[in-house]
């Protein structure tokens, strides 16, 4: 995996500021790939035609909705300033945390905002007084706030509602993994 | 509703389909025979009383349409076997695809005796104008754009989030009033006189009156992309209800940014 070219990526850029959303290629530590929208991205709770704000030019930064999720999590800086548009997010979008708050570490970033993250845990076996490993694999939402997730990140995840078949868990913190590999055992 | 099936499979058999003749309802593909059928009905045949075209309803309510979750496979991949069969709670019926035509619109009783109004041809709607806080009933005139699909555009299908173009005289004719002044009016091109009337009402006008229009004009000034839509009589809107829910199309105009999202996405597609 070599380094990207910096006039490629320069002008992968400027391409994607320019159109909005664009397609943009893979880069390394990228996870998500932006799709061109067909449909205006909007917050549903932000009334952007207010009219003193459109007539008098645009306010000091846009219009954005953000909330705080509770239980201690502090809304990241990204989701604030931001100008993503994820209604799954928990702190700009429409899903509230409650039930289970859990912890994994990150497997796979391949699909688009949600990533699967591996839970480890020791099961007792009663008859040999003596624990066997078992893990199990989550999907779980990643808003764009959270930028530099990478594999082996240990991540914080909340439980909200069904927000697919079977994602029902958001990140809600991300702290950085030991370089240790992502397949050894971490018990937590 | 459950007077459809028999009436349906008596048709089947002896005046339309006549080789048909041992066709009960479920055996027939739904969707493609019950539309056959309301065709027929709906040309000028002398049909018997126990057939009115008001109670003929689009669908069959154990259609093979239903949101069940146990025929999809498991996370891991694994099928899961059938546990039991369709139930009505899990129930899904034909699409509305309701268009653009005189209103039609069709009650269906919902799981618990509740109602939903299919709308199946809708010609006016209720858009509000959200800077203006205002809403007013307008005629649709076209459906322009549609984010999911392309082909609901070309056949000119009312859903939630597609755009339409509106007729703009209700709005203009609430600014000029609110206002006095003029909104998206031609250069030279004479006024009615009631138009013109209505324009001029502060030339009379009471001091007070005068002074509550000026205040008024300080947020008068409407962004120049709407002002252009409104000379031509039409105005983009988004349809903000679900019409085949509710039976209605409201929504609200486009203005700012978003205006302008779908002007560019509309220009694109008529430069192809």
């Amino acid at each position: 995996m070599g380094t990207v070219d910096h006039m490629q990526w320069l002008s992968l850029l400027a391409d994607h500021w320019f159109r909005r959303g664009a397609w943009v290629k893979n880069l390394p530590g990228q996870p998500t790939k932006i799709k061109t929208e067909r449909s205006f991205q909007r917050q549903p709770n932000v009334f952007l035609n207010n009219k003193k704000h459109l007539l008098s030019g645009k306010g000091k930064k846009n219009l954005r909705y953000f909330k705080n999720v509770g239980l201690g999590f502090k809304t990241p800086r990204e989701a604030i300033d931001g100008t993503y548009i994820d209604r799954k997010c928990p702190f700009t979008g429409n899903v509230s945390i409650r039930g289970r708050i859990l912890s994994g570490v990150v497997t796979k970033m391949k699909m688009q905002r949600t990533i699967v993250i591996r839970r480890d845990f020791l099961h007792y076996v009663k008859k040999y007084n003596r624990f066997e490993k078992r893990h199990k694999n989550m999907s779980v939402h990643l808003s764009p706030c959270f930028r530099d997730v990478a594999l082996g990140d240990v991540v914080t995840v909340g439980e909200c509602r069904p927000l697919s078949k079977t994602v029902r868990f958001n990140v809600l913190k991300v702290t950085k993994g030991a370089s240790g590999s992502k397949k050894g055992f971490s018990k937590f | 509703m459950e007077l459809l099936k028999p009436d349906l499979t008596i048709i089947a058999r002896s005046e339309v389909f006549p080789h048909l003749l041992t066709g009960t309802l479920t055996q027939i593909p739904c969707q493609p025979f019950i539309q056959h059928i309301i065709r027929i009905v709906q040309a000028p045949i002398n049909r018997t009383a126990s057939f009115p075209a008001s109670s003929l309803i689009m669908y069959d309510p154990y259609c093979s349409i239903s949101r069940d979750k146990w025929h999809k496979r498991r996370k891991t991949g694994g099928r899961i076997p059938q546990l039991r069969k369709k139930r009505k709670f899990e129930l899904g019926r034909p699409a509305a695809n309701t268009r653009i035509g005189s209103h039609r619109v069709h009650t269906i009783r919902t799981m618990g005796g509740n109602k939903k109004y299919r709308a199946l041809r809708l010609d006016t709607g209720n858009f509000s104008w959200g800077s203006e806080a205002i809403s007013r009933k307008t005629r649709i005139i076209d459906v322009v754009y549609n984010a999911s699909n392309n082909e609901l555009v070309r056949t000119k299908t009312l859903v939630k989030s597609c755009i339409v173009q509106v007729d703009a005289t209700p709005f203009r004719q609430w600014y000029e009033a609110h206002y006095a002044k003029p909104l998206g009016r031609k250069q030279g091109v004479k006024l009615s006189e009631a138009e013109d009337a209505v324009l001029k009402k502060l030339d009379g006008a009471s001091k007070k009156l005068k002074k509550k229009y000026a205040e008024r004009e300080k947020t008068a000034k409407v962004d120049h992309a709407l002002e252009e839509e409104f000379s031509t009589g039409r105005v983009l809107a988004k349809v903000a209800s679900r019409p085949g829910q509710c039976g209605r199309c409201d929504g609200y105009v486009l203005e700012g940014k978003e205006l302008e999202f779908y002007t560019r996405k509309l220009k694109t597609k008529k430069g192809k």
